[in-house]
């Protein structure tokens, strides 16, 4: 079921949770609303499940109006970070809740009800544990329930607020790669919220990237990662390193030193650590450095440069830190392979298309 | 320091390996494995406290009944009087439990769930009950509902009396003991997340179905605690009742003033014997409502579960 949303406002008091948000969802997609913590993507999932009411702004489901429509009605399902799985009851109670709870028209047969649940059990794997209590699993194994409790009552839509934020890394990959498996499975509309951007690019169709309220891109993982549209989705997708700059015509030349408070033409550069490359002799257009720390942090090796009063964090693969063969203390140059400008006054694109630079 | 007092207790009584023994250094051994200090104090304390405050007076009272032969005992326990005086008591305590077990779990979700102004001053207000002289509630109560009090006044023309009657300890009992439940329910309350009821209505339960299976088996085991301290209280309340009863012999005299009834004629066995019977009934509920409780709240939590 495609969802679609228009122009959805919410207030809490004088907080602007969510400002005119425009999003449309096509059936199947798995999408992920990424964003720091108070940027209004658990409101706008909570609004979409219809746990809040928006102060403004219209939801349709399969072109249908349900901006109204109680929890109960829309048929969605939605699974909560912290499980909220019912404690008294065991894990089959659980799953059968969803459909315990339909007008005795629609009920299914005690029969039907114990397959259907022992078929969700077998999908998340954990059927040998249905006469279970919740207290009795581990955090892995209880998102699984409420993953199955969500899918009991076939949903056209699964609503999932940081399904993964609560358990171990290890955990969290082995349930993301089975999350994504069963979205393809069940040909149903996703939409997850979290504020791991690992998670979102790994799992998502579509990343919409959010900050105070506004949605400040959407698009693929690869697209949000490679051409961020704002300094905000650049320096939230990954590291990066932020350059005060001029512009000057197509170019955007590095502060060396003199001041560029309200000169007319400055930017902001912004270089991600594993675009810029470090030699040992003076290059063109690079910058002298002097090298603060190298950690190795598994495949990668992580360094910083002090540059002027600035200090510049690259990543380099085993193999060029080897070749390199850098040491604390030592004079390096540095240039950036790949590097984005953005204004200073930060207009929510980027200003125009000054690949090229001068550094 | 534990080995030495053994070693002493060893070489002081070679040849008495027994029980007590054992069981001394047992108790020393979980005494020094603990982090915090002072649990031999501790317990010392305790176990002298609870002594002189229950087993001591309670002891005194059955060694005085034991006075009576136990067919001595029934007989006065089952004359007509007592036995209207006994079901006064218990009907009267558990209909004050039972009101207040439904009300107060109304007042405690109220003040748990919602916000509005003066919600402070009714948290307060919830805790009077204990804090008022019990006469003083009973003179009260007693003055509102007489035939020409405030209430009495519109109640009594509509058939409904009061004071005076069974009815009157009922009210008299349901104002004493109200803390009791709205005060067990509120932690338990607090602990309920909104996230379980948003689940339950997202799987398309009704508010209905909502309270029936999500919320009212969460909140159980802590009505019956409740219910079952209000029960307690009730049986043994006695300042606030005389004033409201009437006290009119097999119909709203209550079991405690029939004690002091019987004490007053120099009655001090019957006074005793009234008194184990009512000890005996108290225990034995008492101990079943805990059980009950025990049971609800442990039905869901099997042999090696973790708290969430």
């Amino acid at each position: 079921m495609s969802i679609e949303i228009r122009h959805i406002g919410k207030r809490f008091g004088s907080f602007v949770a969510l400002d005119d948000i425009n999003l449309s969802i096509p059936t199947g997609e798995l999408v992920a609303l990424l964003g720091p913590s108070g940027c209004g993507k658990t409101t706008l999932l909570r609004i979409i499940a219809g746990m809040e009411t928006p102060d403004q702004g219209e939801i349709f489901f399969a072109g249908a109006e349900t901006t109204h429509l109680h929890a109960r009605e829309r048929q969605v399902g939605f699974v909560f970070q912290h499980y909220a799985l019912f404690r008294h009851m065991t894990v089959f109670e659980n799953v059968a809740f969803g459909l315990r709870v339909k007008p005795r028209a629609e009920r299914p047969a005690e029969a039907e009800i114990r397959r259907r649940v022992m078929a969700l059990l077998g999908l998340v794997q954990l059927d040998w544990l249905s006469d279970r209590y919740p207290s009795q699993l581990s955090g892995g194994q209880r998102q699984r329930i409420a993953l199955a409790r969500a899918l009991a009552v076939e949903p056209k839509v699964l609503l999932l607020d940081e399904p993964f934020g609560a358990l171990d890394t290890q955990v969290r990959k082995e349930l993301r790669r089975w999350l994504r498996r069963l979205h393809d499975d069940m040909h149903i509309s996703s939409v997850f919220v979290t504020h791991d951007q690992e998670e979102a690019l790994e799992v998502a169709d579509r990343v919409v990237v959010m900050n105070h309220g506004r949605i400040e891109q959407i698009g693929s993982p690869d697209e949000v990662y490679s051409n961020p549209a704002s300094p905000f989705v650049y320096q939230f997708l990954g590291n990066v390193n932020v350059f005060h700059s001029r512009q000057q015509g197509a170019y955007a030349e590095v502060e060396r030193g003199e001041s560029l408070e309200n000169s007319p033409g400055q930017a902001t550069a912004f270089v991600r650590p594993h675009d810029i490359e470090i030699t040992h002799q003076p290059a063109d257009g690079a910058l002298a450095a002097t090298i603060v720390h190298v950690h190795p942090i598994g495949p990668v090796v992580r360094v910083e440069l002090q540059h002027a009063s600035e200090i510049v964090e690259v990543e380099l693969s085993r193999e060029r830190h080897e070749a390199l063969q850098l040491t604390v203390g030592q004079p390096v140059w540095f240039r950036p392979r790949q590097m984005r400008v953005f204004d200073v006054s930060q207009p929510p694109r980027p200003a125009a298309e000054k690949q090229a630079f001068l550094f | 320091m534990r080995g030495k007092l053994c070693k002493k207790i060893n070489r002081k009584y070679p040849n008495h390996q027994n029980r007590f023994q054992i069981s001394l250094c047992n108790l020393m051994s979980i005494k020094s494995r603990r982090v915090l200090p002072g649990f031999g104090l501790a317990l010392g304390y305790t176990l002298a406290y609870l002594s002189l405050l229950i087993l001591l007076p309670l002891g005194g009272l059955i060694l005085k009944a034991s006075e009576l032969g136990f067919g001595q005992i029934l007989d006065i326990a089952l004359g007509e009087r007592s036995l209207a005086a006994f079901r006064v008591t218990f009907v009267a305590s558990f209909l004050a439990a039972g009101v207040n077990a439904l009300f107060g779990l109304i007042v405690a979700w109220m003040l748990v769930r919602y916000t509005f102004p003066g919600k402070r001053l009714v948290d307060a207000l919830v805790d009077l009950p204990f804090a008022l002289p019990t006469a003083v509630a009973g003179i009260t109560l007693a003055t509102l509902y007489a035939g020409n009090g405030w209430l009495g006044r519109y109640l009594e023309p509509l058939g409904f009396k009061v004071a005076y009657t069974p009815a009157g300890i009922v009210v008299a009992l349901t104002f004493i003991t109200l803390p009791f439940v709205v005060r067990t329910l509120q932690p338990v309350i607090e602990d309920i997340e909104t996230e379980v009821e948003e689940a339950a209505a997202s799987l398309g339960a009704s508010r209905f179905q909502t309270f029936g299976r999500i919320i009212f088996p969460a909140l159980l085991p802590a009505l019956l605690t409740g219910f079952t301290l209000a029960f307690a209280r009730a049986l043994g309340e006695f300042g606030s009742v005389i004033f409201i009863a009437g006290n009119l012999p097999l119909v709203s005299e209550i079991v405690p003033l029939l004690i002091i009834a019987k004490l007053e004629q120099y009655d001090v066995l019957g006074a005793t014997a009234l008194a184990v019977v009512m000890l005996a009934i108290s225990f034995g509920l008492l101990l079943t409502i805990n059980l009950l409780q025990w049971w609800t709240a442990n039905r869901h939590k099997n042999a090696g579960g973790g708290k969430p």
